[in-house]
């Protein structure tokens, strides 16, 4: 199975939101909202000795993603491929996910009311083509490919280029948007974008504690009801063959 | 991962790339745009070419039930190769813009009012038709001016000279590239056009003046200048400033603004004196290098640190990091470059500098145009105008050129009524109270005028100020004549036609000039009844079928970039000595300096700070403030200001301000942003906003136009070109 990750170059990038429109432009993001942002560092040192970074921040798709398990409705869920995904028919709009991303990827659409984020283009990636931002991207700054292939391009700038992580001790999740620069500027990107912290993950974590267990009963009663009907369905199918 | 666009829709297009002489399959009689995807939804593919901004980019447009939505790169565009930047991935946000201009309009309250009733094309046409017969009956031809801009108003061009007229100026030159282009001819034979043949992406060495890459996006442009840097290019960045590029260089010179020309002389002195420039090159190839060598000895990088403010050390070691890089030095020409005024010898110093390192024609230097066969048409001679060019080109400014002419030399004509009075403006694709400085000066012109018209897509402020306003349809949806550009390293002819039909009442361009032609009794020189036939006509010498063409939307042709390409014979520059000119006796001629030579230009008075501008990558000129995909990522500009000035004058970030410059001009509220990054001697804003059309729902009165503070200008006077560097401003309290 495919382990999708992305690299972006912060030393190519220019900041120039390309990916920014074009990914609003492919699915239809509400204006003032994105799935992908462009940002920059505050500048570090004083006139003259200055040094600023472009940071491109979106849904890491992190190996352990934080947004999965606050999900009541389970809307968010991680396929096999490493894509953290969200159900839109699914997805109560809470926003418990929203504030237990560590890298502010996700937004409650003021159109839908639910949640969306970056899924990686998976429906152009299923179709062969890049995702979006990458085929835009004005510097080449982007790259995309499953990290288990070891003759891919994204292979070989996480394994052999040392595209790094931002990630801190503090915050380990295994995010799979990786990015090259120079060790100083990926410095200032992480000490600038710093992933939120744990203790922000409280609406998850109340949740668990108080609300959890209501919603599994109603969720698990329905599912019961369900998995009744299933087994009954399957039972009479069984009896309808035999006939 | 290849696109299945790429693979199946553009299969016909790529296998005539790369063929000399291309002769496409006669087949397609029809329109055919196989489907595509857009999202999870299915969409027909139309190519076209932008215009969000000039750089003229290769896109797919995604049409779904007649409604566009969707415009993504050409993957098959020997430019953008399927990238397109912010803009143009925003062009449904032009094309739908609620407030765009709806149907022709006719002023009924008093100029600058902005009242008007609406009326039909017909009553619109026959009225501007039966003004322009009088005005010819009355001043003459020659009282009628265009003002003209990018790729549309070729069908206007030609209506002007039919009607008579020489008057046409565009501010693409004298507020532009005029003095670039004149500076480069002067020095090679030939100026760079646009895009901007540098070859950044196999440059060792890249050097900015006041370049702005990544903040001033054109998608090639980017590629190239960020795949040079992956590939291990250095990178000098002289600005002011601390830009996006700045901060990607390897040397930021933060200059003093206005000394380029020094900087540049001190670097010639190092490459000549420690023997580092291209000695082979120029023994070949140039003339005049013995004066150069004199002329630049007094000028040490000692002589030059205290004029540019950078150290005689920083000066000495990027001259010598160009001599290692050399020729593969890509020096940028620039594209605004009318700061201060004696910018046509800055771009000499530029192009001189350029052949010192050997870079011109040289593989990661300034490469090489490629011509491409084109046909013409068949016209009648156009009428002699009785009277000369008002504007000054050829003559008060010997060296700009009259196909493109000097707008502010227009507008002094139209304003002294010398050399004779021009009574009528035509403005078509330019924004003439945005784009050219001395706004006051330019209301002054307006209402001297009988008539003044504009052709527009969105109702910007000029309109409140003409007589008639006729609604052009937008790149999306007009047929414009078939981008020809020979500057690339693969030249290609690509096809704007419409993805859509026009919104609205607006019209393309080509017929509203049609329709004007019909009226003036002018239609011998518009020998042809549909964009189609205007296509095949200029497709003809090529062999390439216009429907194949408008299907596959770019075909590309094998270039000769570098001076290698090319036979010994084939290596002459267009000079009057057949060499590049590094002494010029034209203008020696002209009784200007043969070589450049440093002028100190005013500083800012005490209190005041000079004033620069540039480009934000998500807006283009004043043009896209109102688009609400680019609005959205950044609806107002900031004023930029250095920590201590900000200190000084009590300001703090996130405060508005207004900005007053030194006569007095102040400007709308703008958001202070402090920062280390830029000199205590300037403040910076982005270009473009502060629009003072209400009809502009979103820009009206979101941040400050530089150009109203520009209430001074210094001009070129081999050009014309108008400095624009040499406002002071200071902040005041909102």
């Amino acid at each position: 199975m495919a382990r999708y990750a992305m690299v972006t170059d912060l030393r190519k990038c220019v900041a120039c939101k390309a990916c920014t429109v074009a990914c609003s432009a492919e699915w239809d993001v509400p204006t003032g909202q994105a799935r992908t942002h462009v940002r920059a560092t505050p500048l570090a040192g004083e006139f003259p000795d200055l040094m600023s970074s472009p940071y491109v921040a979106q849904c890491n798709h992190c190996d352990h993603p934080p947004c999965v398990e606050p999900c009541p409705s389970g809307a968010t869920f991680q396929g096999d491929d490493g894509i953290v995904r969200v159900d839109g028919d699914v997805c109560i709009g809470c926003g418990f996910c929203v504030d237990a991303c560590p890298y502010e990827a996700r937004y409650i659409s003021p159109r839908t009311k639910k949640v969306d984020k970056c899924d990686f283009c998976r429906p152009r990636i299923e179709r062969g083509e890049e995702p979006a931002c990458v085929a835009t991207c004005t510097a080449h700054a982007k790259y995309f490919g499953d990290l288990e292939d070891r003759n891919g391009e994204v292979h070989r700038l996480v394994f052999h280029v040392g595209a790094r992580r931002l990630e801190t001790a503090a915050v380990a999740v295994g995010p799979n948007v990786y990015y090259l620069g120079r060790p100083e500027q990926l410095d200032l990107v992480l000490a600038s974008f710093p992933p939120r912290p744990p203790q922000l993950l409280t609406a998850g974590e109340a949740w668990k504690k108080l609300a959890r267990p209501l919603v599994i009963g109603v969720v698990g009663a329905t599912f019961l009801g369900q998995a009744v009907a299933f087994f009954t369905q399957l039972h009479k199918g069984e009896g309808d063959f035999d006939e | 991962m290849t696109s299945e666009i790429t693979r199946r829709r553009f299969l016909g297009t790529t296998a005539t790339l790369g063929a000399a002489t291309v002769v496409a399959p006669a087949a397609a009689s029809q329109k055919v745009h196989p489907p595509g995807w857009r999202g999870t939804e299915r969409v027909d593919k139309v190519p076209t070419t932008c215009e969000m901004c000039f750089w003229r980019c290769g896109v797919v447009a995604s049409v779904a039930g007649g409604k566009v939505v969707r415009v993504a790169g050409h993957p098959e565009h020997p430019q953008n190769q399927g990238r397109l930047c912010a803009r143009g991935n925003a062009g449904t946000g032009l094309l739908y813009d609620p407030d765009r201009l709806k149907t022709p309009l006719l002023r009924t309250g008093e100029r600058g009012e902005g009242r008007f009733k609406r009326v039909s094309w017909d009553e619109a046409l026959d009225f501007l038709a039966g003004k322009l017969v009088k005005l010819r009956q009355e001043h003459g031809p020659e009282s009628v001016a265009l003002f003209p801009h990018g790729n549309g108003p070729r069908f206007f061009a030609t209506l002007m000279q039919a009607y008579g007229t020489p008057n046409s100026a565009e501010p693409s030159f004298a507020q532009c590239r005029g003095p670039r282009e004149v500076g480069y001819s002067l020095t090679f034979g030939r100026g760079l056009g646009s895009p901007e043949p540098v070859d950044l992406e196999e440059a060792r060495l890249i050097v900015l003046i006041g370049s702005h890459l990544g903040e001033n996006v054109f998608t090639s442009q980017i590629t190239a200048f960020a795949t040079g840097l992956a590939h291990g290019a250095k990178l000098i960045a002289v600005d002011p400033r601390f830009s996006t590029a700045a901060a990607k260089a390897d040397w930021w010179l933060p200059i003093r603004p206005g000394t380029d020309i020094a900087l540049l002389l001190a670097w010639m002195n190092v490459l000549i004196g420690e023997g580092l420039y291209d000695r082979e090159y120029v023994e070949t190839y140039a003339k005049g290098f013995e004066q150069l060598q004199e002329h630049v000895k007094e000028f040490t990088p000692e002589w030059a640190a205290p004029i540019t403010d950078l150290t005689a050390a920083k000066i000495r070691e990027t001259a010598r990091a160009m001599g290692a890089a050399k020729p593969a030095v890509a020096l940028h020409p620039g594209r605004h470059v009318t700061w201060y005024g004696d910018d046509t010898q800055r771009a000499r110093a530029m192009a001189i500098l350029t052949a010192l390192l050997g870079s011109w024609g040289r593989r990661g230097g300034i490469f090489l145009p490629t011509p491409i066969p084109k046909g013409s048409f068949d016209l009648p001679e156009f009428p002699e105008p009785k009277r000369g060019r008002a504007d000054g080109a050829g003559t008060r400014f010997p060296l700009a050129p009259e196909e493109l002419g000097v707008t502010n030399g227009l507008i002094d004509a139209t304003v002294s009524g010398n050399p004779y009075p021009i009574k009528a403006w035509i403005v078509y694709g330019q924004n003439v109270l945005e784009s050219i400085p001395q706004r006051s000066r330019t209301l002054e012109a307006i209402g001297k005028l009988d008539l003044m018209v504009v052709v527009d897509v969105l109702p910007v402020e000029q309109i409140n100020y003409a007589d008639l306003v006729l609604p052009e349809a937008t790149y999306l949806e007009r047929y414009d004549p078939p981008n020809i550009v020979e500057s690339a390293k693969r030249p290609f002819i690509a096809v704007r036609s419409p993805v859509c039909e026009p919104l609205y009442e607006s019209k393309p361009g080509w017929w509203i000039a049609r329709e004007l032609a019909k009226r003036l009794d002018l239609m011998a020189y518009f020998p042809w009844e549909t964009p189609e036939q205007h296509l095949e006509t200029i497709l003809a010498p090529t062999g390439i079928n216009g429907n194949e063409l408008r299907n596959c939307g770019v075909v590309a042709f094998p270039g000769k970039p570098y001076l290698d390409d090319r036979a010994p014979q084939d290596r002459s520059f267009d000079t009057a000595s057949g060499k590049i000119e590094l002494f010029s006796q034209d203008l020696a001629d002209l009784g200007a300096d043969p070589m450049p030579r440093y002028t100190p230009h005013a500083e800012p008075p005490a209190g005041f700070l000079r004033l620069i501008y540039g480009r934000a990558p998500v807006h283009s000129f004043a043009r896209s403030q109102n688009n609400k995909i680019l609005n959205a990522l950044m609806p107002e500009n900031e004023v930029w200001l250095h920590t201590s000035v900000a200190r000084e004058f009590g300001v703090a970030e996130g405060q508005r301000v207004i900005l007053e410059n030194s006569d007095g001009v102040r400007s709308n509220p703008i958001l202070v942003k402090v920062t280390e990054g830029i000199r205590r001697d300037c403040a910076y804003v982005v270009h473009g906003f502060g629009h003072r059309s209400r009809a502009l729902r979103l820009a009206f009165g979101r941040g400050a136009s530089d150009n109203a503070l520009m209430s001074r200008v210094s001009v070129d006077p081999l050009t014309g070109g108008t400095g624009m560097h040499v406002n002071f401003v200071r902040p005041v309290k909102a």
